[in-house]
């Protein structure tokens, strides 16, 4: 394979947007995305008329023409679709950029907008009782006969092979979720702002899927993100001081499986995740490695999904994500500080999108979990069936 | 391998048996077999199955009957119901199959008490309709 054109430091990030986070906007999803995006427009001190490029995550509602109608964008020249919700954030910043360098747009918004808790619920699981599952390259059928039907039983499988290959305890991915919520509860737009949380309630919280429980499992929000993605040179005009795009990355790694999630159990080692290999990638297109690494947001639909990419990311062997996690690592002044704003766990469910928001303020330094002196900053989406991740850095 | 039946009054969420890279698994499954996809051309273990092969990039390819024993890989224990078709608790379990480099699901009743590594031989669910779907049950 040739080398890759590089686009480090590039692009930048100018402005960063979002709606309250709540459990029932009362508004579609539409406006929710309109008004993030119009949020991050006036962050950025940009309008409309700079905006010629979208991107979105093929979950969401709301269709490229839907949001250039919303904003009365003149003229789209581009626009795009990444790979399902959680996977997608990072990739669709990629996106926005290779849009950029390829001249194909100037100003690039990257929105994402559910409705996760008043609209339809991803936890509920999708197939019909009456209806057949399967078909459609989707691999339902080898999954869904056994009620193997939701994203926190497949992770559940994951953590049972994990503590049972390593010795992870319980009391690690409970840190986990006490790590964001205690980011949550200094972040006054966090979901779980006021409710302090427990080692001892996590342990005996109600089973949902064993071994995981109640507070490994993230929240279902209603709300939306966006950031505007420009050039480095426009960005450097704008607002806010410039958060450059490191380097972005995308991987399935080798012998992906077909469908969204649930394939991914025949790979050969469940608890190693394409994340191993975007890291790869990631930290050679930025020039940079784990040990420079000041903070990051790290996808949390679940606790254990927090910790096997810890060992993915390589910061620490596989294996040692429990020990990595219960020495403090993840709080304040700790090894690696994660989900500054609480996490998809505590702060709010927008796939992951909330994450790049708290990458960018960790750059610029307006963190409520503020990591003093920041300079490398590391945002990661989703696991299966591929995924991305994204270094910001000072511009 | 043919293997024992185990005739069921619901099959709740019933597979797709159509398909034309899966419905080999479920015809097998209604003979009281346990099939893999294989390339016709190279042996390559297609699985998840689809007709072309990435190793050798034929498009033939067949189901081959395989032996219906394995070894629990990981389980869960489903205690909060989300779906009306599977009252709680059960367990899911992931089993590597014997002989061969392949995985399969499968579903027991209840907190099932299981190891790693622990031995489970395939059973057939047979709803009234015919169709079947192959399950998983720890050997006695």
């Amino acid at each position: 394979m040739s080398e890759a054109l590089s686009h480090r430091d590039r692009c930048a990030i100018a402005g960063i947007g979002a709606t309250e986070f709540s459990k029932d906007s009362g508004r579609s999803e539409l406006t929710l995305a309109a008004q993030a995006c119009r949020a991050a427009l006036q962050d950025a001190g940009l309008t409309v008329a700079d905006v010629d490029g979208v991107v979105s995550c093929d979950y969401d509602l709301v269709s490229y023409g839907a949001i250039a109608d919303a904003l009365g964008i003149a003229d789209l020249t581009y626009w795009g679709q990444t790979g399902p919700g959680g996977s997608g954030p990072c990739a669709m910043v990629g996106q926005a950029v290779a849009a950029i360098l390829s001249g194909q747009a100037t100003t690039v918004l990257v929105y994402r907008a559910l409705n996760g808790r008043s609209g339809r619920r991803y936890g509920l699981g999708a197939p019909d009782p009456d209806a057949r599952v399967g078909g459609r390259g989707a691999y339902e059928e080898f999954f869904a006969p056994y009620g193997l039907v939701t994203p926190g039983q497949f992770f559940a499988l994951l953590a049972q092979r994990h503590m049972s290959t390593y010795g992870t305890r319980y009391e690690a991915l409970a840190e986990i979720a006490l790590a964001c919520r205690e980011a949550a509860n200094r972040n006054p737009a966090a979901q779980m702002h006021e409710r302090a949380l427990t080692l001892e309630q996590c342990l005996a919280a109600r089973p949902i899927s064993l071994p995981l429980r109640l507070f490994d499992f993230c929240l279902e929000t209603d709300g939306a993100c966006a950031v505007v993605v420009t050039s480095a040179e426009r960005a450097a005009d704008c607002a806010q001081p410039p958060v450059l795009v490191r380097a972005v990355a995308q991987s399935t790694g080798p012998r992906v499986q077909p469908g969204v999630m649930y394939p991914m159990l025949m790979r050969p080692d469940i608890t190693v995740t394409p994340s191993q290999t975007v890291a790869r990638t990631l930290f050679s297109r930025a020039g940079l490695g784990p040990s420079e690494v000041d903070v990051a947001q790290i996808y949390d639909c679940f606790t254990i999904t927090v910790l096997l990419q810890l060992e993915d990311y390589g910061f620490c062997a596989k294996g040692e994500g429990g020990a990595f996690t219960e020495s403090g690592a993840l709080r304040p002044g700790g090894a690696l500080p994660i989900n500054t704003a609480g996490g998809n766990l505590s702060e709010g469910y927008v796939h992951g999108m909330n994450h790049v928001l708290e990458g960018v303020r960790q750059i610029r330094g307006t963190s409520t979990s503020q990591v003093t002196g920041a300079e490398v900053s590391l945002v990661t989406s989703a696991p299966p069936p591929g995924t991305s991740a994204l270094l910001l850095v000072r511009g | 391998m043919s293997g024992m039946f185990n005739d069921v009054a619901v099959l709740p969420l019933m597979p797709v048996e159509d398909d034309h890279d899966t419905g080999g698994f479920f015809a097998a499954a209604r003979r009281g077999e346990l099939a893999l996809r294989f390339c016709s051309e190279c042996g390559q273990l297609l699985h998840l199955p689809r007709q072309v092969c990435f190793a050798c990039g034929g498009a033939r390819s067949e189901w081959r009957a395989v032996p219906g024993r394995g070894r629990v890989h990981a389980w869960t224990t489903v205690t909060h119901q989300v779906h009306p078709a599977f009252p709680t608790p059960y367990t899911v379990v992931l089993v590597d199959l014997e002989e061969i480099d392949a995985r399969l699901v499968g579903s027991l009743p209840g907190e099932a008490e299981l190891e790693v590594g622990q031995p489970v031989r395939v059973r057939f669910d047979r709803a009234p309709d015919g169709t079947t779907v192959p399950n998983w049950e720890v050997e006695a």
